[in-house]
């Protein structure tokens, strides 16, 4: 595989392939009670929500909003009977519901676009700027032993 | 930090590592430091790289072509750097396993947990990496019988570690608890507690889990008489430290502890700009030299918020 898309393209086929919509990965999550669109909700039914974003389709309104609420605490990826690494099955919902796959976008993204910049600011808060020049910016070759 | 250590002031022989920190902890330059000497303490030559320019991608979930794009970048520079410090001077057996570590890619230690896991989980399956990794914890783990010869000054502190429990590649909390004992003097609180995501920033895009969380942190350390909090993650370092400012306890990166035992203290910059108060007592303590360099509008407009920010709870 050379792209990322295709290697996500595998994992959506193989994952779509295994997963059984038995809602064991919704129900090991520890963050559902902070979205109140999840209140009373079937956990297969939001994994049946969910798999369209993997494919660049709608999700449900309670798949995204599960999707907004993940924070990569790995439960799910434990709780999953077929061995599907869950966590990054929403992950991929999230690049879904984001737009990244093709489709309509279902939510905002948070990016700060001046993220690159503050990074930037505060490492030359940090750092000496000799340390700046060969840990950031010089290629490896051009670095000299430190 | 008081004084770095010239290289070779450890006395060992040394194997060769890219020590790959990524980028928000740059807020905290003291744990890069601190994480250097403590590598070279185990006996580790290390090669730092991080910033921009080695981003994992892991923040453009948004815009896959970009993810790609940094992904490969940043694997490309990593097959160079690891191969070129091998063919500078072959690494030396030792800490390291690797099938033939006199001739072998030098090992990528990673710092952030997004870029470890942004590596397994994307870059490694579209990538062509051609070095070993390994997280930070894992290394020092490892070199810690190395590292207690160093661990000379007691540290009379009783402290509790913030755990959380998503980090799943590398189960980092026992690891760390086994680094904490090792400093002479300090009293570590064992606790089971441990809150989701796998480091706090994760759980700033849900307000209501990080404020739950933030007085979980304080509730605990009260609970068990702790005058530190130990953090294990620079994010929580950033988003916590500003509790000093209205709790009974500090809060101190693990990097900073074992730093402290072998006589390197270090200085938290970043946490005394958070507990500076107002604008213009951030500002002095940045210092007018810096501000001046980074552009004043730039750092009321973009800096001083966050810098301003208390941690709600």
């Amino acid at each position: 595989m050379d792209s990322l898309r295709t290697y996500l393209d595998h994992f959506v086929a193989d994952t779509l392939d295994r997963c059984t919509r038995c809602g064991k990965c919704y129900e090991a999550c520890p963050m559902t009670s902070y979205a109140p669109a999840l209140a009373g909700v079937s956990p297969p039914s939001v994994v049946e929500g969910l798999l369209p974003l993997l494919r660049g389709g709608q999700g449900t309104d309670e798949a995204v909003a599960w999707v907004k609420i993940c924070t990569q605490s790995s439960r799910c990826t434990e709780a999953c009977p077929e061995g599907i690494n869950a966590m990054l099955m929403v992950r991929v919902a999230r690049m879904g519901a984001l737009g990244s796959l093709g489709g309509e976008a279902q939510m905002q993204a948070t990016e700060d676009p001046l993220f690159f910049r503050k990074i930037e600011a505060f490492a030359a808060t940090q750092l000496t700027a000799e340390e700046i020049e060969q840990w950031h910016r010089a290629s490896p070759r051009e670095r000299t032993a430190s | 930090m008081a004084s770095r250590q010239p290289p070779g002031a450890y006395g060992i022989m040394s194997e060769k590592v890219v020590f790959w920190y990524g980028c928000n902890v740059v807020r905290h330059g003291d744990i890069i430091h601190g994480s250097i000497e403590i590598l070279r303490a185990i006996g580790l030559e290390v090669a730092p790289v991080g910033g921009p320019s080695y981003c994992c991608g892991t923040s453009k979930d948004a815009n896959l072509r970009a993810a790609d794009g940094m992904a490969k970048r940043t694997v490309g520079k990593f097959n160079d750097l690891a191969i070129w410090l091998a063919e500078d001077a072959p690494a030396v057996p030792g800490l390291l396993s690797s099938p033939d570590p006199a001739t072998a890619p030098a090992t990528v230690v990673t710092w952030c947990p997004s870029c470890h896991r942004h590596m397994n989980q994307f870059m490694e399956g579209y990538t062509d990496p051609q070095f070993p990794m390994s997280h930070f914890t894992q290394i020092v783990h490892a070199g810690r019988e190395r590292l207690r010869e160093r661990l000379v000054h007691p540290v009379n502190r009783r402290v509790v570690l913030h755990r959380h429990f998503g980090f799943r590649e590398v189960d980092v909390n026992p690891l760390v608890e086994d680094l904490l004992r090792l400093i002479p003097g300090l009293e570590l609180v064992e606790t089971d507690v441990a809150v989701p995501g796998h480091m706090c920033s994760a759980l700033v895009s849900v307000p209501a889990a990080l404020k739950d969380v933030t007085r979980g942190v304080c509730n605990l350390a009260r609970e068990v008489r702790a005058d530190a909090v130990v953090t294990v993650f620079h994010s929580c370092q950033r988003l916590l430290c500003a509790l000093e400012g209205s709790e009974p306890f500090h809060v101190v990166n693990y990097v900073s502890l074992l730093c402290e035992a072998m006589g390197l203290p270090l200085v938290d910059e970043y946490k005394s700009w958070k507990l500076a108060g107002s604008e213009a007592a951030v500002l002095d303590r940045i210092g007018a030299g810096r501000v001046e360099k980074l552009g004043e509008a730039f750092v009321r407009e973009q800096l001083l918020p966050e810098l301003l920010r208390a941690p709600a709870k």
